[in-house]
């Protein structure tokens, strides 16, 4: 009944609502759960990027460049449900730019020119407005003279211009870099970036648009930068690697499962139970977290081995007992053990979830619940399924058990110091050779041109670092923005020390308002003064004094006083809409300030800058995650010694004295696995940790497998867990070439760990001599 | 016919920008005189003044304000420099200024008569009479448009008068005389500020 309604809920998500796989990478990153602001800041400085594509056509010449962007741009405007143009540049936006500061000209200034007003005597400010008043090349007009005789407006809308390269011409953008011209083409994605679905359609269409470019100018060099470029390679991969690992997966256990039994039944039988595991934790898993994530299904493929153990346990128990013992009567027997390897798994899982990392989360209660629904068909189905009758064929069995009994044993004596000792020697080798690296950039593996491509179009338009800003924060937004004045003086010594290139902040375009009063007085008081520049400047013209009142009273008109939310609902302000995050909840108000030029040097003095002033948070997210997975990788290591003694403490109850026989392989299987990653110069990280935690969850299967009391040589244990462990080697393998690092690091030390829990664990069971002297 | 005319008309616009471009020399320095008259929308008195100038080809222009009072600009193809004395008062390079190029080309044309050049960008109307032209330049980008205005030119060999109509009421007319060209038409002075 539970069946059912699993695989009716299943049906539901696939072919009902369509549901495909999440590719956002930055799903799985933390969240700063306590901290608002914060996590406000980061959503901005994403939001802002992410439905965003920019293509950049550059040639040498810039009528090429045109030819080769209106032959691309063609090829796209077909498709305006998929993509489309944003930033059309029209006759309208260059005056509705400059209107956005109609009014409000007055305060808007440069500092050098404020600091001039203060310093420099009234000849200089008639000499200025005189020579800008004759020479007839300053620049194009942006108002008319009078209303910026000293041309402060004008200096400070060049200094804005100056914080992007980019320029409009005749109706496009363009960007160059001494030898190319490049015209800047932004979209804005009308699908949603993360589902597989939407990306393949786009990247197929961008793809023909850049063939288009290439016919029209040969030599035209086309850069593509966008969040669905990296999203779709991810996906791609994943949905490859999903199929290796289960296809491969799958077939090993046919094909063991057929050497073992001869015969079609089990093989259905175990892939049952795999495929009701994996819909039940779809189905709840989906509903859980409101999707799935593919890195979740990706992980999952290899659940496909370990879910299979409780199968043949069963199975081989069945093949190994007698006619007369009935199916449920075996159950019942064997259920301790199949409880205890349960338990012991899914404590290895918990691991995952112990981390802060919610695509951790997903992936381990992906895992519980598909081995839990595995389990119960095995307790509940097989039974009914499966007679004494059925298994007949015992060869394998017989043969396994025989050639097992060679095995060499471990004895507490001298005959086991020889090995003990070079392993011991090889551990401490390998131990010393371990490296630890939890630098999250070694977790990046998009392809090497997506990222040169990404670089060069950040250095060309000269954009603001993602990972690193302030975020300042105050009780009103004033307050922000006068944190941001004191905040930029100090950057300016950083922009004259050349260790950034640059910053974009609101307060640029939006004084605080102390600092609008403070201007308005200045200005009133030097140059706009009765008896100031001004007269002279009148005296110059043959204006009288009425003229002089007149524009006095109409440059003081012009300066009313404006606020950042207004501000951003000018034409003017749109792009700048990321930096002012605005009032947060409970919390006053918050705003960015995003960097340009910023190298791996300057991070340092970065930090230093925003020390001191009260409401200012100095933010690096790529420095924060490697703090967090080193500072994880620490902790889960002493969750990995507790999780032992806790393991240890659940078999105490089964098997008393002989516990350590159960322990003591998936010890050594994890020694065994630290050393061969410290020779191979493989560096630890939070992956490799959690891996090992896996290894204690499922490892001890093993053990618990070998030590199950029946008769004495029990066989059909032995198979099973060999076999067990044989598949569950195959799926980590295929996840160990997985092309996503954390996922390799899991499957490459699962792989290494069981291959020496096989090896090692039957040289702990119990020989003959034990046996007699424990009496069984 | 009425075809016939339309077509005829580009290329007759076509066809008097080389007659003009024939008639003018294009010597390597160019300098002379220039007398400016700026009326500006608002204010009463037009605004007088002169000085000199040069152009060089492939170096830039001098242009050197000397009543009312004495200031440079010189333009180089990457660089705007003005000057009071010895003292720089702005200074705008193509680095930090992408437009910067595109404005010192235009203002070269425009001195030199390169209509050639001029033409990317203005729509250019012109007639020739004997041994003498003139050309209306309108700026084809409406934003240009409104940055620059419409300009006129006329002159012979070399280019006497420009007229500037800015889109802000304001009216420049530029006046040369005196033109010399020629290795010895810089003074010294002059030479040195290149």
């Amino acid at each position: 009944m539970v069946v059912a309604s699993v695989v009716a809920h299943n049906a539901y998500l696939w072919w009902g609502q369509r549901l495909t796989a999440d590719t956002d990478i930055l799903a799985l990153l933390p969240l700063e759960q306590r901290d608002l602001a914060l996590q406000s800041a980061f959503t901005h400085m994403v939001d802002a990027t992410q439905q965003r594509l920019i293509v950049l056509i550059g040639a040498a010449d810039e009528a090429d460049a045109r030819r080769a962007a209106d032959a691309y741009g063609e090829v796209l405007a077909r498709h305006g449900n998929l993509i489309q143009s944003a930033g059309r540049i029209t006759d309208q936006t260059g005056s509705d730019w400059l209107a956005s500061f109609e009014g409000r000209r007055l305060t808007l200034m440069t500092p050098q020119d404020e600091a001039s007003l203060r310093s420099q005597p009234q000849q200089f400010w008639t000499g200025v407005a005189l020579a800008k008043l004759y020479s007839p090349f300053t620049g194009p007009r942006l108002t008319a003279w009078q209303d910026d005789p000293f041309g402060l407006f004008a200096n400070w809308i060049q200094a804005r211009a100056q914080e992007t390269p980019v320029r409009p011409r005749e109706g496009r953008l363009f960007v160059s870099d001494g030898q190319r011209d490049y015209i800047v083409l932004p979209f804005a994605l009308q699908v949603p970036v993360f589902s597989v679905a939407g990306q393949q359609p786009v990247i197929s269409l961008l793809e023909q648009a850049r063939q288009a470019a290439y016919r029209v100018v040969p030599k035209a060099e086309v850069i593509q930068a966008g969040v669905i470029l990296h999203a779709a390679v991810a996906g791609q991969q994943a949905q490859l690697e999903i199929s290796i690992i289960s296809i491969g997966s799958l077939a090993g256990i046919v094909l063991l499962t057929w050497v073992t039994f001869r015969s079609f039944k089990p093989i259905v039988l175990i892939t049952l139970s795999i495929v009701i595991g994996f819909l039940g934790a779809l189905s709840i898993s989906s509903l859980l977290f409101n999707g799935i994530h593919i890195i979740t299904l990706v992980f999952g493929a290899s659940l496909i081995g370990v879910a299979e153990d409780y199968g043949i346990y069963f199975l081989c128990k069945r093949s190994g007992a007698n006619d007369g013992v009935d199916s449920w009567q075996l159950l019942r027997r064997i259920l301790p053990a199949l409880l205890l390897t349960l338990a012991t798994s899914v404590i290895g899982y918990m691991g995952l979830v112990l981390t802060p990392f919610p695509g951790l989360h997903q992936m381990a209660v992906f895992s519980i619940i598909g081995l839990i629904f595995a389990w119960l068909t095995v307790v509940f189905w097989f039974p009914t399924l499966v007679h004494a009758s059925t298994l007949r064929n015992q060869n394998l069995l017989n043969r396994y058990g025989r050639w097992l009994t060679r095995w060499p044993l471990f004895y507490y004596d001298r005959r086991s110091f020889l090995p003990v000792a070079s392993f011991a020697g090889l551990a401490v080798l390998g131990w010393l050779r371990l490296d630890i690296q939890d630098d999250i950039r070694s977790l990046q593996n998009s392809p090497k041109n997506l990222i040169d491509d990404q670089l060069k179009i950040n250095k060309l338009l000269d954009l603001p670092a993602p990972g690193q800003f302030y975020l300042l924060r105050g009780a009103t937004a004033e307050t922000v923005l006068q944190r941001e004045e004191i905040l930029k003086q100090r950057l300016d010594r950083l922009i004259d020390n050349r260790q950034i290139g640059g910053y974009h902040a609101i307060s640029n375009w939006v004084p605080s308002a102390r600092l609008q009063a403070a201007r308005r007085e200045l200005i009133g008081q030097s140059v706009l003064d009765e008896n100031g520049a001004l007269l002279t400047l009148a005296g110059s013209l043959g204006e009288d004094r009425g003229w002089v009142t007149a524009t006095r009273a109409r440059l003081l008109g012009a300066s009313a006083t404006i606020v950042p939310e207004d501000f951003l609902k000018t034409p003017a302000g749109e792009p700048w809409r990321y930096l002012w995050i605005g009032k947060v909840a409970n919390d006053g108000y918050a705003a960015i300030v995003a960097l340009r030029g910023v190298t791996k040097d300057s991070l340092p003095a970065l930090e230093r800058a925003g020390a001191g002033i009260e409401g200012v948070q100095w933010v690096d997210k790529v420095g924060g995650i490697t703090a967090i997975l080193a500072a994880y990788r620490r902790y889960m290591s002493w969750v990995l010694l507790f999780s032992y003694l806790a393991v240890y403490g659940l078999l105490y109850f089964r098997y008393r004295h002989d516990s350590w026989r159960v322990l003591a392989p998936t010890v050594l299987a994890t020694i065994v696995t630290l050393t061969l990653l410290g020779i191979a110069g493989q560096g630890l990280q939070l992956f490799h940790v959690l891996g090992l935690m896996l290894l204690l969850g499922i490892g001890v299967d093993y053990g618990i497998f070998f030590q199950e009391p029946n008769s004495h040589h029990d066989d059909a244990a032995w198979l099973a867990a060999g076999l067990s462990a044989l598949s569950t080697m195959l799926s980590f393998g295929l996840l160990g070439l997985s092309r996503t690092p954390p996922l390799q690091a899991f499957g490459l030390t699962m792989a290494i760990g069981i291959a020496a829990v096989t090896l090692l664990v039957p040289c702990f069971r119990k020989g003959q001599s034990d046996e007699l002297m424990s009496g069984i | 016919m009425l075809i016939l005319l339309n077509l005829g008309l580009p290329r007759a616009g076509a066809a008097q920008v080389e007659k003009i471009q024939a008639l003018l020399a294009k010597p390597k320095i160019l300098c002379g005189r220039f007398d400016q008259t700026k009326q500006l929308a608002g204010l009463k008195k037009p605004l007088l003044s002169n000085g000199r100038f040069c152009v060089v080809a492939d170096k830039g222009v001098l242009w050197r304000n000397l009543q009312p009072f004495p200031s440079t600009v010189r333009l180089t193809r990457d660089e705007i420099i003005q000057m009071q004395g010895e003292r720089v008062t702005m200074r705008l390079n193509a680095k930090q200024e992408p437009t910067v190029r595109l404005m010192n080309s235009v203002l070269f044309s425009l001195l030199a008569g390169d209509l050639g050049q001029l033409e990317k960008l203005f729509a250019v109307e012109g007639n020739v009479n004997k041994g003498s032209w003139s050309v209306t330049l309108k700026a084809r980008e409406p934003g240009l448009a409104k940055a620059i205005g419409a300009i006129s030119l006329d002159g012979g060999a070399y280019v006497s008068n420009i007229t500037i109509d800015e889109a802000t009421g304001d009216r420049t007319r530029i006046v040369f005389s005196a033109i010399q060209t020629g290795d010895d038409a810089m003074s010294s002075d002059e030479a040195a500020l290149f």
